[in-house]
């Protein structure tokens, strides 16, 4: 009896211990100063434009926690597709048993090259997710579409589907930020800052490996920042 | 005690023993070298092969309902599209290449006539979602099955698991694929000491071994490399081939090397299927190489043949004629399987 309500009391207090120790990584959009709302209209910075968000999805992956510059903590099977429209896709919780001290987080937008050369993957690498190429293999690491009146296109539209696994239109950035330790991580992605350096009249259409992906695919790793809340 | 361990034990047996009956150990023929297939990620069953059987004749796959991977890929001719120059797919439309032949698969790195598909498993996906074969998506695929009476079953029988997803199904349909062993041809009776060429067929493999085989090198016939092959460009299509996916020019008008295993049965030849017979091809190899920039280094040296020489060589190439693999029941299309809604 006394066995069994030790047992019990060490069960609960690891339990407390352990929530706690879950680490969220919260994902957030906005379009300059709003809260960007999904196919809801945008103006653009500085002119008349108008322009709509329909889709962003992008995959997170090989997420890593550091401590002065040493990795201490790596996520088992680290591969999020992360859907703007999909409110349960926007949080990522990390389990930190041990309560491991870190100052620094680190992550992939995209996915690496062995990742691409694998075959059919599960749960959110599956080829059903939309997030992978038919025509020619490889996975589509940031999706942005939507609409803008400066497209001379087809209702339209823009769709920008940034890929690449292989040199030298490897696609895969590294992102990392410094973190207080702190249990509560909040990245946000301002989609005007992506969308303010492109020449929408002009590119409005980006769907396989290039040098223009690549080079786009930087500009969206910029536009990540750590918010304080 | 002792009995709860011989219980156990032959439970434990009885499970093991079930998983074998159903693990399906991949058979490396004697004169064949290493897969490049990782099975370890794959594992065969003959569960797994059978629902992949029955996913490559279902035309379930396509956005109508009426096109199959063996509308394309039948067996009687290496599993490719006999008579039909380019692929033929949904509703009449015409594809862009000559659907390739279907065989010992699992020692190919890379798929398609440009090299476009890195594995096996997402080679699928392609004819599913092009326009002009299948003009489907993977995820309105997967739902399909799972609002069918029939694939529930099979996917739960396979994979332990009734929910449908992409990665199972294109895992199953690979598995079927990898079973396309091509083995037991006269040439590889004669490799394994089993039976003779005639003189004439001696002849023909020495002219074979002196200008074919560093491309089609043996025993799969193939360098599973991509080569310029000297042909002139067809400026209906504008196919430069390699080079439409590594945008390096130096891949311009490279098409994967494929292999003549069965060339008797699997005609017409060439990515764009512009030659019907065997002649026209070792024609083309003897009068008709355009030298472009890419032309292949072998092919930079003019080949020299008589035309007895080229007789010769194609009595050759039909001893590659595999009828154990054109005619085997254990690719068939699945009446079994496709009659159980009507028994059950």
């Amino acid at each position: 009896m006394i066995k069994a309500s030790l047992l019990l009391s060490f069960m609960v207090l690891a339990n407390a211990t352990d929530a706690q120790q879950i680490s969220t990584i919260q994902i957030s959009f906005t379009y300059g100063s709003k809260v960007l709302s999904m196919d809801d209209s945008l103006n653009q910075s500085n002119d008349s434009s108008v322009l709509r968000i329909t889709q962003l999805k992008f995959y997170i992956s090989k997420i890593k926690f550091l401590n002065h510059g040493k990795v201490v903590m790596e996520e088992n099977n680290s591969f999020h597709l992360v859907d703007a429209s999909q409110i349960n896709s926007l949080q990522i919780l990390i389990d930190n048993k041990q309560n491991i001290p870190f100052d620094e987080l680190k992550f992939n937008l995209g996915l690496d090259s062995t990742t691409n050369v694998s075959g059919a993957l599960g749960g959110d690498l599956d080829p059903t997710k939309g997030m992978y190429w038919t025509w020619q293999s490889g996975y589509i690491n940031f999706k942005l579409e939507g609409k803008s009146n400066v497209c001379k296109t087809r209702n339209n539209e823009f769709a920008f589907h940034l890929g690449g696994y292989q040199q030298p239109y490897y696609g895969l950035q590294t992102l990392s930020f410094p973190l207080n330790n702190t249990n509560r991580i909040h990245l946000n992605l301002d989609v005007l800052e992506i969308i303010k350096e492109i020449n929408l009249t002009k590119t409005n259409h980006i769907m396989s490996p290039s040098a223009e992906a690549v080079m786009l695919s930087k500009i969206v790793a910029n536009a990540f920042t750590l918010s304080k809340n | 005690m002792k009995t709860k361990f011989i219980i156990l034990s032959l439970l434990l047996f009885a499970i093991l023993a079930f998983r074998v009956a159903n693990d399906v150990q991949f058979e490396v023929p004697s004169n064949f070298p290493k897969p490049v297939y990782e099975f370890s990620k794959n594992p065969l069953s003959e569960n797994k092969i059978q629902l992949g059987r029955a996913l490559f004749y279902d035309p379930i796959l396509s956005r109508n309902n009426m096109i199959s991977c063996a509308s394309c890929h039948s067996q009687f001719s290496a599993f490719t599209h006999v008579d039909h120059a380019l692929s033929h797919g949904i509703e009449d439309k015409i594809g862009f290449r000559n659907s390739t032949a279907l065989m010992n698969l699992a020692w190919q790195k890379l798929f398609m006539r440009d090299g476009a598909i890195n594995h096996l498993d997402v080679q699928a996906l392609a004819p599913i979602s092009d326009p002009v074969e299948m003009d489907e998506n993977i995820s309105h695929v997967v739902s399909k099955l799972q609002a069918s009476y029939l694939y529930p079953k099979l996917f739960y029988k396979a994979f332990g698991d009734s929910v449908i997803t992409g990665e199972h199904t294109l895992k199953a349909i690979s598995q079927f694929m990898l079973t396309l062993v091509s083995s037991n041809s006269k040439y590889d009776s004669v490799m394994r000491k089993q039976s003779v060429f005639t003189p004439q067929e001696n002849n023909g493999y020495a002219l074979f071994q002196k200008n074919c085989s560093s491309c089609h090198s043996e025993p799969l016939f193939t360098n599973d490399d991509f080569r310029n092959n000297g042909l002139s460009v067809d400026t209906t299509l504008n196919d430069f081939g390699r080079y439409r996916v590594t945008k390096n020019p130096s891949d311009s008008l490279k098409f994967k090397v494929p292999t003549l295993r069965n060339i008797e049965f699997s005609y017409p030849y060439m990515h764009d299927g512009r030659f019907k017979k065997l002649s026209q091809v070792l024609n083309h190899y003897t009068d008709g190489i355009e030298k472009i920039t890419t032309i292949s280094t072998e092919l930079q040296k003019p080949i020299v043949l008589s035309s007895n020489e080229k007789l010769d060589l194609i009595a050759f190439l039909l001893t590659l004629t595999d009828k154990s693999f054109l005619f085997n029941p254990n690719y068939f299309y699945p009446k079994e399987i496709f009659s159980q809604t009507a028994k059950d």
